[in-house]
């Protein structure tokens, strides 16, 4: 499919990769930071109210993105009640690098959190009593052994939220049009130029998607590395 | 060490018990064994005492669960080390303790290449590195090879003897409860009976704690009469004499326990034994490993074990018991 002899990039097309590739690379983190302790807390703890929580995590996925893109937008945009205060902070959420990242956090990270709750919840609670009986505080024993034992899970879970990330759209397209990604200059290149435009930008896509799901795989599968 | 915890959930425990060397208690399953270990260790609500009232990481007890509780993701070594917080040294400090306890060889090993011995040991040694005051063991004998098992047991009790440390283990295995220093019986999740293995083996104190010593005749009868130090004994049509305990006099309901292998069979016919004989119907017989298994009925149904090379004597025979083999207790409410 891809027209082979007239490979070429469109401008703007590794302008794209290079903001997908960075920004994601920024969302993955807060995506691990924040979720990370909130999926050990929703799979060890009982609390009232658990069930909202529990829907409210489950409303990004169950949204469509274009849909919680427009949310998003009426929530936090220029011109919502509280977009207009954040701006009045000089913090614009639209159509800026923090809007950017903003967005591929609401669209990765539950695909993270519920991966790396049912990974959590897999690990014996017996362990980490163990873990207590041997001397070690709470917070020792959620990284030594409650994040390691749920390493294939965890993993799993950032290799989804990366590509999930990467490939943001719906809410992107709203919240962030600029700059462009990937998966928006893909838009611009078909609408411009036509699908001889898209293939080459997808094969720079899967390039740089590829190697940190298969990087974490090789990583979390080796007994004793982490 | 006086051991004191009362809990409330997942269900209403009281126990007190001295816990001096190899400690056993033993009691059937759903007693709440494993609740009163996890609440001494602090991993559930109670009140109690020694340490209830510390975070259990602050409180010096080794706990090895049911199945040893090691980590797959570690070494045997990197399991023994564990605990030592300082980073410098941890190693050679694993290594001296497993080396103590024999399982030095396997240090570069995770838990899931090891024996069932080699993984108690691993255990035993990760919770020595905490340097505990007080060892808990929850049905030690439970992830070992039967035919290894009192084996790997017995040098287990030997070593923890030798390092001295106070150890409670808790099991449904009464013939654990056999090797031990002390023993204790759990029955309705109180203890009823506490003391060395031969004072409680010999002395049920309730037809419960008779039951769970593995007496199999748990029969009820009045005093009749008492006779210098032993109790004249009516049970349905059979009058036993057993030794009186303190509390005994005439007109008294008591509980007797009759452990299986000490009752005896002979002809009808025989010079029959002076006391303690009575006639009965052998009901069945079966083979048991090397001995017989008896059912026999008479006024009172008995369990009765024949050792090695016994011939059962036909199907009406008559049934002896020295007296010092029959225990009366105090029979419940």
């Amino acid at each position: 499919m891809t027209n082979w002899r007239g490979f070429q990039f469109a401008p703007g097309d590794f302008g794209a990769a290079f903001v997908s590739a960075l920004y994601s690379l920024v969302a993955l983190p807060i995506i691990a930071l924040l979720g990370t302790p909130l999926a050990w807390w929703l799979a060890r703890r009982d609390f009232r109210g658990k069930p909202v929580l529990d829907a409210l995590l489950l409303l990004p996925l169950l949204t469509p993105p274009l849909a919680l893109g427009i949310l998003l937008a009426s929530l936090y945009g220029p011109y919502s009640a509280a977009g207009e205060l954040l701006a009045r902070l000089g913090v614009v959420l639209t159509n800026t690098a923090p809007a950017f990242v903003l967005a591929q956090v609401y669209g990765a990270m539950p695909y993270y959190v519920v991966t790396a709750r049912a990974a959590f919840e897999g690990v014996p609670r017996e362990l980490e009593e163990i873990a207590l009986t041997l001397g070690k505080e709470r917070w020792q024993v959620f990284l030594e052994v409650s994040v390691k034992l749920a390493r294939l899970g965890l993993a799993a879970g950032l290799a989804l939220a990366w590509v999930r990330a990467l490939g943001e759209f719906g809410i992107v397209l709203i919240i962030a049009y600029f700059p462009h990604g990937i998966p928006v200059q893909l838009w611009v290149n078909l609408q411009d130029s036509g699908l001889d435009a898209v293939y080459p930008l997808l094969w720079l896509f899967l390039l740089v998607a590829m190697p940190l799901p298969l990087w974490l795989g090789m990583v979390s599968r080796r007994r004793g590395l982490l | 060490m006086e051991i004191d915890y009362r809990l409330e959930q997942p269900l209403a425990i009281e126990a007190r018990l001295t816990v001096a060397g190899f400690t056993v208690l033993a009691g059937r399953s759903g007693e709440g064994k494993t609740s009163l270990l996890k609440a001494i260790a602090g991993l559930l609500p109670a009140a109690g005492t020694p340490y209830g009232a510390l975070a259990p990481q602050r409180r010096p007890i080794g706990y090895l669960p049911q199945g040893y509780g090691l980590f797959p993701h570690l070494r045997a070594w990197e399991n023994v080390a564990f605990p030592l917080a300082e980073r410098r040294g941890r190693r050679t400090r694993a290594q001296a303790l497993m080396e103590r306890l024999g399982i030095a060889g396997v240090a570069e090993r995770y838990p899931d290449a090891l024996s069932g011995g080699q993984q108690q040991r691993v255990a035993l040694a990760r919770a020595l590195a905490r340097a505990p005051e007080l060892l808990l063991l929850d049905e030690p004998t439970s992830a070992l090879d039967p035919a290894t098992r009192d084996a790997v047991l017995g040098e287990l009790i030997e070593e923890i003897r030798r390092i001295g440390l106070p150890t409670l283990a808790v099991t449904h295995d009464v013939q654990l409860a056999a090797m031990a220093d002390r023993m204790a019986l759990m029955v309705g999740h109180r203890i009823v009976q506490e003391g060395t293995p031969r004072e409680v083996f010999a002395h049920p104190v309730s037809a419960g704690a008779a039951r769970l010593l593995g007496y199999r005749n748990v029969l009820g009868g009045r005093v009749r009469g008492l006779d210098g130090l032993f109790a004249i004994v009516d049970l349905d049509g059979v009058t036993l004499l057993a030794p009186a305990p303190a509390w005994a006099s005439p007109g008294t309901r008591v509980g007797v326990a009759i452990r299986s292998q000490d009752i005896t069979l002979s002809r009808r016919n025989a010079a029959a034994p002076a006391e303690n004989a009575f006639p009965v119907t052998l009901a069945s017989v079966h083979e048991e490993g090397l001995s017989l298994r008896v059912l026999a009925r008479g006024s009172i149904a008995l369990d009765i074990l024949l050792p090695r090379g016994t011939d059962t004597p036909g199907e009406a025979a008559l049934a002896a018991v020295r007296p010092a083999h029959v225990h009366l207790f105090r029979p419940e409410e």
